[in-house]
């Protein structure tokens, strides 16, 4: 019985942190801006591949290649601002959250298009894995699943710190709860629409290397965790981010369960009933709050 | 140094302003000097709350300056911001989920270093004492007069060249509005410059040195708070007797 629980349980906080790093950068960027990022799974992509790029074809050590893939995803994060989103905000305010997520479409399908010209369809092994497991007596806890938690747990801290405790991140809270209030604070919100984007596409490219690091490479990799994560930020609440992760672990925990229980093919039938109940239940989800529209 | 040459701390030239094709203000112009206390009456929906936005460039400018210091015309809200204009919206516009302290820190965004935020939260604080016991409290928890409280708290740690205060007194009971009345007393004897719009001039009777009366987005009068007091027919005409 023990390690049938530790195995749900190991099972659903690694899938649950994978969630919640999906999450958050998605749950970030709409609560601060009213943004639905649809080329946010293509980024998640980018991170791991990048990773794959600094580690294999140039030989760089794999920690570097963990580094590049965050970089990569800043850069990403920070030129999808420069060339896309800054322009459309420029234009009419009231159709930007339509406007943003149909571009945003077209450039997380040119992305992941990209990626497929270039390193193929066939699927590739990210170097940056642990192999081996810890055993603790009757319990096996392999070390990737444990890097996984390790990372998202530091990271999420990380983010915590910044959001909660610096200047910027107030800044990004400041201008979330009220966009104009901020702005007569001193607050650059064009600025600040930058940095959310530059931190959520480093978090996309931590994302990318840590699910691929449990599956494999290939063009749609962003894909999957990208629609779990519109589920927990449904569920939690868009733009709610504390509550995004503590669905993410939720759901995830109760997957794992369902997908032992019942079989693995009804683990994602059975997150999507949840999805529609929760909706006609409480449709704004269970930590969020009516959504005022600011733009 | 020549006083006389010296540009107003504030100067409004002509300013047309409005949101997309409604023109709301129609061509404002006034000066502040420093140390003044200039209301803006008139009654609702006349562009007082708009003539504000429009300084601290929420609201764009359609023409006309607006001018601090003598410097140019600025856009940009967090601009002037800096340049030292602290606005108090309507509605108080709080940062919901944030604490009151948070709240205030956030009014000191662009101080320039740790030891000036500390004094101004200590100014605050000796003004405002009730928000130094609910600095803890999220801000979306506080009662309507708390809620203004922190907004003239948050404003004040800006410390801004001048204040704009919008309608202080809207939506409060008369016992929390002569409260924030004595707070904004309290400031103005200080020396702070203000301007305020407010819908009964009664309220600045004893406070302001200067009333412009605001009407259909144009300024149908100039003066002394006692003298508009006492002109029946200006206060009938625009603001129902």
């Amino acid at each position: 019985m023990l390690d049938i629980l530790t195995a749900i349980l190991i099972a659903g906080l690694t899938t649950g942190a994978l969630y919640a790093l999906a999450t958050v950068g998605l749950s970030l960027v709409w609560g601060s801006m009213g943004m639905l990022n649809m080329a946010h799974a293509a980024m998640l992509t980018l991170g791991g591949y990048s990773a794959y790029t600094f580690s294999t074809a140039l030989g760089l050590p794999a920690f570097v290649g963990f580094l590049g893939a965050i970089v990569v995803g800043a850069i990403a994060g920070g030129l999808l601002y420069i060339l896309i989103v800054r322009n459309l905000l420029k234009n009419d305010k009231a159709t930007f959250e339509s406007n943003v997520m149909i571009a945003t479409v077209g450039i997380g399908i040119a992305l992941e298009n990209t990626i497929l010209l270039t390193y193929g369809g066939q699927p590739l092994k990210q170097p940056i894995s642990a192999t081996g497991s810890l055993v603790l007596g009757p319990l096996s806890l392999p070390y990737q699943n444990m890097l996984i938690v390790f990372v998202v747990i530091v990271l999420m801290a990380v983010i915590a710190l910044l959001l909660g405790r610096t200047r910027m991140g107030r800044a990004i809270r400041a201008t979330a709860q009220n966009r104009e209030a901020a702005q007569l604070m001193g607050v650059a919100v064009n600025r600040v629409y930058f940095q959310v984007l530059v931190l959520s596409g480093a978090i996309a490219g931590v994302c990318g290397v840590m699910v691929s690091s449990m599956t494999q490479l290939s063009p749609p990799l962003g894909n999957d965790p990208m629609l779990k994560a519109f589920i927990m930020c449904v569920v939690a609440g868009l733009g709610n981010l504390p509550g995004a992760v503590a669905a993410a672990f939720g759901l995830a925990l109760f997957e794992a369960f369902v997908q032992y229980v019942a079989g693995a093919r009804w683990g994602f039938p059975t997150l999507l009933f949840v999805v529609i109940a929760v909706l006609i239940w409480r449709p704004a989800g269970l930590f969020g709050r009516v959504q005022i529209r600011r733009m | 140094m020549n006083n006389a040459a010296k540009p107003p701390l504030l100067r409004l030239a002509n300013v047309v302003s409005g949101y997309s094709e409604l023109k709301v203000l129609k061509g404002i112009s006034f000066d502040i000097e420093a140390g003044d206390f200039i209301t803006v009456v008139g009654p609702n929906g006349h562009g007082k709350s708009t003539l504000l936005k429009t300084i601290s460039g929420l609201v764009p400018l359609t023409s006309g300056t607006i001018s601090i210091n003598g410097g140019p015309t600025l856009a940009k809200p967090h601009a002037i911001a800096a340049l030292g204009i602290a606005h108090v919206p309507q509605g108080d516009m709080l940062f919901p989920e944030m604490s009151v302290l948070e709240n205030l820190l956030m009014g000191a965004y662009l101080a320039p270093s740790k030891a000036e935020i500390d004094r101004r939260l200590d100014e605050v604080f000796t003004l405002l004492p009730k928000l130094s016991d609910r600095r803890n409290q999220v801000a979306s928890s506080l009662s309507g007069g708390e809620r203004r409280m922190v907004g003239i708290g948050r404003g004040l740690m800006m410390g801004g060249q001048i204040l704009l205060i919008d309608e202080p007194s809207l939506g409060l009971a008369p016992l929390i509005i002569e409260q924030i009345y004595g707070v904004i007393a309290e400031l103005s004897r200080s020396g702070r410059t203000i301007l305020l719009v407010e819908e009964n001039p009664a309220r600045v009777a004893d406070l302001a040195n200067h009333l412009h009366l605001l009407d259909d987005g144009v300024i149908v009068w100039s003066g002394p708070p006692a003298e508009l007091l006492a002109r029946d027919e200006l206060l009938a005409t625009y603001l129902g007797g």
